[in-house]
C-alpha cells in the first residue's frame, strides 16, 4: 500500500494512537511501520522522530498532573504518583481544550483501580489518597469559579439576620484529616501519612485567594444548613433538632462561632 | 479569494506594531499590577483566561486596561479532521470582546482527533488535501470571529512522507487563500530546520513578509541529534541572527519573547527581550555557531505547566 493512499483522518488517528495509546488505533487500518509514514532525516530515523512526540506527550501531561496534585504527589512519592498518573492518562486521555480539567476523573480513577478492589479486607491508604485527590481537584475548581466577589468588611456586632454565606463557600467532610494534611504539605512541613479521623473543613475565596479552615462537626452541620438556605436563626434551630443539642448551650457558644466565622470570611452582608 | 478575504488582508496589513512584548505569566501578575513595568505589550494565552471566573480573569481585566494585549491560543487545532469546537470558539470570541486584543493568533497544527486532546502542537501533513481542508476551516473561524486570525509556524520534530508542499509555501498559500496573517516564530524555524534538514534562512526568505504581523523568539535545548523547543532559557545566538534577517525582511514587526519553563523574575525576562534591539540592525553573516549540547533525557517540547492554574490561598 502506497503511503499516498492514507486520508488525513487516517493519518491523524494513526499518529494520535502512537502517542496516546502507544499503538495505532485498532479500527484504523494502516501499516504499523513508522517508516511508511514518517521521513527519516540526516541524524534521526523515522522512529526517533516520532519518539520525540511520544516521549513529550506523556512527560508533559504527567508534569501537569504533578502541578495539579501537589499534595497527592508528595503523599504517594514521585514513582508511585508517576505510575498512577500514567495509567490514568492512558485510561482517561484528555478530551478538553483546557488543561485545567486534566485531573477531573483522577479521584474516580483511583477508586476504580484501588489495589484492594474485590478483597474483603480493605486497606486504609487508598481511601486517603482518593479523598486527597478529590480535595485537590476541588480546590483548583474553586480557585477559578465564577462568582461576584464582594469586598466584605463585616463587623463582629453585625446582627445575625444580616449575615449570609460568602459567594465562594464550600464545605467538605472527610474520613481523614485531608485539609490539615494538605496545608502541611504546601507549607513544606513534610507530614506523615495520617490515621483515619473524621474531619471537616470550609473553603472560601476572598480577593481571589483561597482560605482553608478546619472546622468542628457541629459547625459543619450548622454551615451546611445555611448553605441549604437557612438564616442563622433557622440553621441554629435545625442544628438543635438534628443533634439534640441544648439550645442554651448553642446560644452560649454562638458569639464565639460568629466571631470566628466572620474573621474567616465565611459571611458577607445580606443586603435586602 | 472572496470579498471578506480581501477585507481580512487589509486588516492584517493595517495592524499596528506595538513593539517588544512579553508573555503574561501568573508568576508575574503581582509584579505587573504593582509596578506597571515599561513593557510595550503583553501576549496572553487565551486558554488560561477563557474559562476563568477567578483571579486570572480578574488580573487580565486590569492588565488589558493598561497594556496593549494580543491573544495567543494553543487549542484551535486548525489542522484537525475533527469538526471545529464551537464551544471553544464562542468562548474565544467572548474573551476577545472583553480584552479587545490587537489580534488573535494560534498555530498551524492539530492537537487531537476523535475528541481527544494531546495538548501538543502536532505537525500537519503539507499537501493539497490538507491545504484545502485548513483553508476552509480558517475561513470558518475568521467569519465566526469576524476578524482575521494570525497563524504561527510550530516547531516540528518530524515530516510526513505524504507531504508535498514546503512549509513556507504552505503558509503563503494559506494567507493568499484566506487573508489570514502570519506569526513568524524565528526559533521554531531554527528548531524545525535543524530537525528536518531544511535551511532556516531560505525558509524565512521565502515567506510573504507583508503578511507577518508578529514574531516570536525563544530559547531551545540542543540535544545533539535534534533540538527541542523548550522555551526555558535565553535565546540562542543563531536564533538572534535569524531574527536580524527576519527583522530586515519584514521591516520590523511586533516581537515577543516566549519563556514558559524555569520562568525567571520579570526583570530578567524583560532584559532578555530588550536584547532584540541590538539585533535589529546588526549586519550578520549567516554562518551558524556550534551550540552547547545538553544531553538531558527529560527534555519536553512546548512545556505546558504554565497552562495550569497555580492555586493561591
Ligand atoms: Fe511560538
Amino acid at each position: 500500500m502506497s503511503s499516498n493512499n492514507f486520508s488525513l483522518t487516517q493519518l491523524q488517528n494513526w499518529m494520535q494512537g502512537m502517542l496516546v495509546h502507544h499503538a495505532p488505533m485498532q479500527d484504523i487500518v494502516l501499516p504499523a511501520a513508522v517508516e511508511d509514514i514518517v521521513n527519516p532525516s540526516q541524524r534521526l530515523s523515522a522512529v526517533h522522530h516520532l519518539d520525540i512526540y511520544r516521549h513529550s506527550y506523556i512527560a508533559r501531561l504527567r508534569s501537569c498532573m504533578q502541578s495539579q496534585f501537589n499534595a497527592l504527589a508528595y503523599a504517594l512519592g514521585p514513582e508511585l504518583f508517576e505510575l498512577f498518573a500514567d495509567q490514568y492518562l492512558d485510561t482517561y486521555p484528555s478530551e478538553s481544550y483546557t488543561l485545567n480539567t486534566l485531573g477531573e476523573k483522577f479521584a474516580q480513577f483511583l477508586q476504580e483501580t484501588r489495589p484492594d478492589a474485590g478483597r474483603e479486607q480493605k486497606e486504609n491508604w487508598p481511601d486517603f489518597m482518593i479523598e486527597l485527590a478529590g480535595f485537590e481537584y476541588a480546590l483548583s475548581i474553586i480557585f477559578d469559579e465564577h462568582a461576584d466577589e464582594q469586598p466584605a468588611v463585616i463587623l463582629h456586632d453585625t446582627p445575625d439576620e444580616m449575615l449570609k454565606l460568602a459567594p465562594v463557600f464550600h464545605l467538605f467532610h472527610h474520613q481523614y484529616p485531608i485539609c490539615s494534611y494538605y496545608l502541611e504539605v504546601i507549607q513544606g512541613r513534610e507530614p506523615e501519612l495520617p490515621f483515619p479521623e473524621q474531619s471537616y473543613c470550609a473553603v472560601t475565596r476572598h480577593n481571589y485567594k483561597l482560605g482553608l479552615f478546619t472546622i468542628r462537626e457541629a459547625q459543619y452541620h450548622f454551615l451546611k444548613n445555611m448553605q441549604r438556605g437557612d438564616s442563622v436563626e433557622a440553621a441554629k434551630d435545625n442544628l438543635v433538632k438534628a443533634f439534640e443539642f441544648k439550645r442554651a448551650d448553642l446560644d452560649k457558644i454562638w458569639p464565639e462561632w460568629k466571631k470566628g466565622f466572620i474573621d474567616a470570611g465565611f459571611f458577607v452582608f445580606d443586603e435586602p | 479569494m472572496n470579498k471578506t478575504g480581501d477585507n481580512y488582508i487589509n486588516i492584517i496589513k493595517s495592524l499596528p506594531d506595538p513593539g517588544l512584548g512579553l508573555g503574561l505569566r501568573s508568576k508575574h501578575f503581582n509584579h505587573i499590577l504593582e509596578l506597571n513595568p515599561a513593557v510595550d505589550w503583553l501576549e496572553v494565552i487565551s486558554e488560561n483566561f477563557m474559562d476563568s471566573g477567578g483571579r486570572p480573569r480578574y488580573v487580565l481585566r486590569q492588565i488589558a486596561e493598561r497594556y496593549p494585549v494580543v491573544m495567543h491560543g494553543v487549542s484551535l487545532s486548525i489542522g484537525s479532521t475533527d469538526p471545529l469546537n464551537k464551544e471553544y470558539l464562542t468562548k474565544l470570541k467572548r474573551l476577545a470582546g472583553e480584552v479587545k486584543p490587537l489580534w488573535i493568533s494560534d498555530h498551524l497544527c492539530w492537537t487531537g482527533v476523535n475528541s481527544l486532546n494531546t495538548h501538543d502542537l502536532l505537525p500537519v501533513v503539507l499537501n493539497d488535501e490538507s491545504l484545502k481542508h485548513i483553508c476552509t476551516r480558517i475561513n470558518q473561524v475568521q467569519d465566526f470571529l469576524a476578524r482575521p486570525v494570525v497563524f504561527e509556524n510550530p516547531s516540528t520534530y518530524l515530516t510526513f512522507k505524504q507531504s508535498t508542499i514546503n512549509e513556507w509555501d504552505f503558509l503563503r498559500y494559506m494567507t493568499e487563500e484566506t487573508g489570514c496573517g502570519l506569526l513568524l516564530d524565528v526559533n521554531n524555524v531554527y528548531v524545525s530546520g535543524f530537525n528536518n534538514d531544511f535551511d532556516p534562512v531560505h525558509y524565512i526568505r521565502q515567506l510573504p513578509h507583508d503578511r507577518i504581523v508578529q514574531m516570536h523568539i525563544a530559547g531551545h535545548q540542543h540535544c545533539g541529534t535534534h533540538i527541542i523547543d523548550t522555551h526555558d532559557r535565553q535565546v540562542a545566538h543563531d536564533v538572534w541572527k535569524l531574527f536580524t534577517l527576519a527583522w530586515q525582511l519584514t521591516g520590523g514587526v511586533a516581537t515577543l519573547l516566549e519563556w514558559d519553563g524555569n520562568i525567571p523574575e520579570f526583570d530578567v525576562y524583560h532584559a532578555e527581550l530588550l536584547k532584540a534591539k541590538q539585533y535589529m540592525s546588526s549586519i550578520g553573516s549567516f554562518v551558524f555557531d556550534a551550540e552547547e549540547l545538553a544531553a538531558d533525557s527529560e527534555v519536553v517540547s512546548n512545556p505546558v505547566n504554565f497552562l495550569v492554574n497555580n492555586v493561591n490561598w
